[in-house]
Formats: structure tokens, C-alpha cells, sequence
């Protein structure tokens, strides 16, 4: 029989306070290791308080309590007293309580007062830059359209000449690129669009084929920002693009 | 305070009262045992269960230290007690008590007493042994049978 077996015959009677000197000793040793006979122990006196509570009922004499009072009034209160329903404790306070709980009520009536009119603030301007993107998105589906129709008005008895119109915004580095009666291209060849800048050499500001009618549209390119552009011009590279003109401009524009 | 002494004073005094047969004992013993409580508000942890069946425990333990004139034996703090924790709460404690008080009266006559003598005397088997003429090993069974047939009856 192994140790914990033979003492676990003992726990009734360690639990009980029955147990002294070696056999005590014994029980304590084994029960600082052993987990589960501490909680046979917890259990058995578990078992001993149903003893112990079969005999309750007696009231104490009323003198018991005032005894015990005049010795509580004697020391000072504790920070919190045992496992008296916690409120208990609060009880003085409850007016302070009350308090702080009104304030609070208000405070989050005030705050979400706040927060409705910030939303429907939001709301606002949510709708009306939904409806300026609208705008945009509508324009640019006109302007990228392969149905849409291009008129370019010139001066009566003048042939149609090529024509280009470059809408460049500096500061964010955006640029609309629209082109008209373009003349064909060679095969295996492109347009390329060109920002001169003040100082330095050509930016390729985008590519593009001429529809059958010599139409064509370069939106918002990848571009550096804040470049200052001298003027805008157009090659004919290779199909693949160039990241340097590869021949002279045939159109090159100016600030107008 | 004053809440904790009207729901639990009745079951300290009870304990102390059944131990030492004394109310003036009994009274001292309640009074130790709250004013420990008072002094130290976290003695009695949630998880050890039901304060009830603590405070029983530890009346009858100041008590028997009483009865026998000696040092307490273990820290208050340190007695842990696994019952269940509603039981004295809920309405079913009247009926609770009974599952207990009918188990001890339906315990063999010899098994109850050498309970009682070991509970609410503080007899070691030794004592109950030489007071009641049997056998060491025949006291520490009937002592663990009356044990196992009061958790019996009321885990029924």
C-alpha cells in the first residue's frame, strides 16, 4: 500500500482534529504534496459542517450583540468587511453614489447628443461628395467612352487639324489628357504624351492609340508631384512606350 | 456586520453551545469568532465555499480548543470547507436539515456515537477507543462510515 493510500484512511479523522502527534505530522507532510487529498479533506469537513449544522437553531442571547457591538465601536472598521453582501459596505455612501451615477447619466446624454449631431454632419457631407464623385465618374466614363462622339470646331473652310489639350494641376500631379483628329499610327507604334518641365528632361505623361475618328484620352497618368510643367508634347515611340522621346515632337503645346 | 450576525450568530452559537454545554462558553466562542471576522474581513474565501458550513466548522473548532484549555490549533484562515454554497441560502435548508438529522438518526447506534464523540467532543480515537472499549481500527471505521452516510444522504 503506498503512502497516499494509506493515509487517505486518515483524512476523516485528520479532518476530524482526531489525529495527533507522528500521525498528524504524517497527514500535514503528505497533504502540502498532495492536492487531491487536500480536497478530501475540504470535503470531509464539508461532511463535519452538515454535522455541525444539524445542531443550529439556537438563537444567542441578545446580550451577545451588544456585546459584540460595544467591542466592534472599540476598534476601527475595517476596509471591508468579510463576505457581507457588498453593498453593504457602500451603504454610507449610497447619496454618493447616486450622485456620481446621475452625473454620468448626463454626461453620456450630453456625448451622445454630440455624437447624433457629428453623425448627421457626416451624413451631409458624405452625401454631397458622393454626389460630386458621381459628376466625376459620369465625366469620365463620357470622356474614356468609345461610343461618344468627338467634335472639334475650327474656323469655317479650314481642314481639321490634330489637335491636343492637356489640363495639368501642379500640386497634385494630375493631368487630363485629350486629344482629337489624330492621324493614325504606323504600326507597332504609339503615342506618347510628354511633360516638359521648367528645368530638366521629359516626363512620359502616358500613351495612346487614336480611335477611328482620331480621338483619344490620357486620364491622370502616374506623375510626380508638384513638378511645374513648361509646356506638354506629344512623340511617336515605340508600341511599348519610351521613358525618353526617341524622335522630335510632332505636337507641343503651351500654357494657354 | 450587523447582517452577518443575524443570519450566521444562530449557527456559531448552536456549534459552541452543542460542544462546550455552556451558554456563557458558547457566548465567548461567538464573540471570538465574529471578531475575528471583523478584524480580518478576508479570512472566509468564496471558494472555500459555504460561509455557513465554514463558520460551523471553525465554532466547533474554537470550541473544542475551549473544551480541552488549549492553544488553538490551526490558523482560521487556513480551514477550508467544500459544501456546497447555496445550500444554507435557499429555501431548501429547512429540508436540508432534515436529510441530515434523519441520516443521524438512522446511523447504527455505535457509528453515531463515535461521530459525536469525535465531532462535538474533540475525542481523538485514541480517547474513544479507551472511554468506549472497542478496537482503534473499529472506531476510525465507524467514524469514516458515519462520515460517508451523512455525504450519502445528502447528496441524495
Amino acid at each position: 500500500m503506498s503512502m497516499h493510500e494509506q493515509l487517505s484512511d486518515d483524512l476523516s479523522l485528520y479532518a476530524l482534529g482526531a489525529l495527533e502527534g507522528e500521525e498528524r505530522a504524517a497527514v500535514d507532510k503528505h497533504l502540502a504534496e498532495c492536492p487531491e487529498c487536500r480536497q478530501e479533506v475540504a470535503r470531509l469537513r464539508g461532511d463535519l459542517a452538515l454535522l455541525a449544522l444539524s445542531v443550529s437553531g439556537t438563537k444567542p442571547p441578545l446580550r451577545s450583540h451588544q456585546r459584540l457591538k460595544a467591542a466592534v465601536a472599540k476598534e476601527p472598521r475595517p476596509i471591508r468587511p468579510g463576505r457581507v453582501p457588498s453593498r453593504n459596505w457602500l451603504r454610507p455612501f449610497e447619496w454618493v453614489v447616486a450622485a456620481a451615477a446621475l452625473i454620468l447619466v448626463l454626461l453620456l446624454a450630453h456625448q451622445n447628443r454630440d455624437l447624433q449631431r457629428r453623425i448627421s454632419d457626416l451624413e451631409v457631407r458624405s452625401a454631397a461628395q458622393q454626389q460630386k464623385a458621381a459628376q466625376a465618374e459620369d465625366l469620365l466614363a463620357v470622356l474614356n467612352s468609345v461610343d461618344a462622339q468627338h467634335f472639334t470646331l475650327v474656323a469655317s473652310k479650314t481642314p481639321p487639324q490634330p489637335e491636343g489639350k492637356a489640363i495639368y494641376q501642379r500640386k497634385t500631379g494630375t493631368l487630363v489628357f485629350l486629344a482629337s483628329n489624330m492621324p493614325q499610327l504606323p504600326p507597332l507604334k504609339i503615342y506618347e504624351v510628354w511633360l516638359i518641365p521648367a528645368s530638366g528632361a521629359p516626363i512620359p505623361a502616358g500613351l495612346f492609340k487614336p480611335d477611328a475618328h482620331g480621338g483619344a484620352s490620357v486620364i491622370k497618368p502616374p506623375l510626380p508631384l508638384g513638378v511645374e510643367a513648361k509646356t506638354f508634347a506629344i512623340t511617336i515611340e515605340p508600341e511599348e512606350g519610351s521613358a525618353a522621346p526617341t524622335s522630335q515632337p510632332i505636337m507641343v503645346g503651351a500654357p494657354g | 456586520m450587523s447582517e452577518l450576525y443575524e443570519r450566521y450568530s444562530g449557527i456559531v452559537y448552536s456549534v459552541a453551545l452543542r460542544v462546550l454545554g455552556d451558554t456563557g462558553a458558547a457566548e465567548d466562542i461567538l464573540q471570538e469568532v465574529f471578531m475575528k471576522i471583523w478584524r480580518g474581513p478576508n479570512l472566509f474565501d468564496e471558494n472555500r465555499g459555504s460561509l455557513a458550513g465554514w463558520l460551523a466548522v471553525i465554532a466547533r473548532n474554537r470550541a473544542i480548543d475551549a473544551l480541552r484549555k488549549r492553544q488553538p490549533e490551526s490558523d482560521i484562515a487556513d480551514v477550508v470547507v467544500a459544501i456546497e454554497p447555496d445550500m444554507v441560502r435557499s429555501a431548501d435548508w429547512s429540508r436540508a436539515l432534515d436529510k441530515i438529522r434523519s441520516a443521524l438518526a438512522g446511523m447504527p447506534v455505535p457509528q453515531r456515537s463515535a461521530l459525536e464523540m469525535a465531532f462535538f467532543e474533540g475525542l481523538t480515537h485514541t480517547e474513544i477507543s479507551e472511554k468506549t472499549g472497542e478496537h482503534l481500527g473499529t472506531v476510525k471505521t465507524r467514524i469514516r462510515a458515519g462520515l460517508k452516510a451523512l455525504r450519502k444522504a445528502f447528496e441524495q
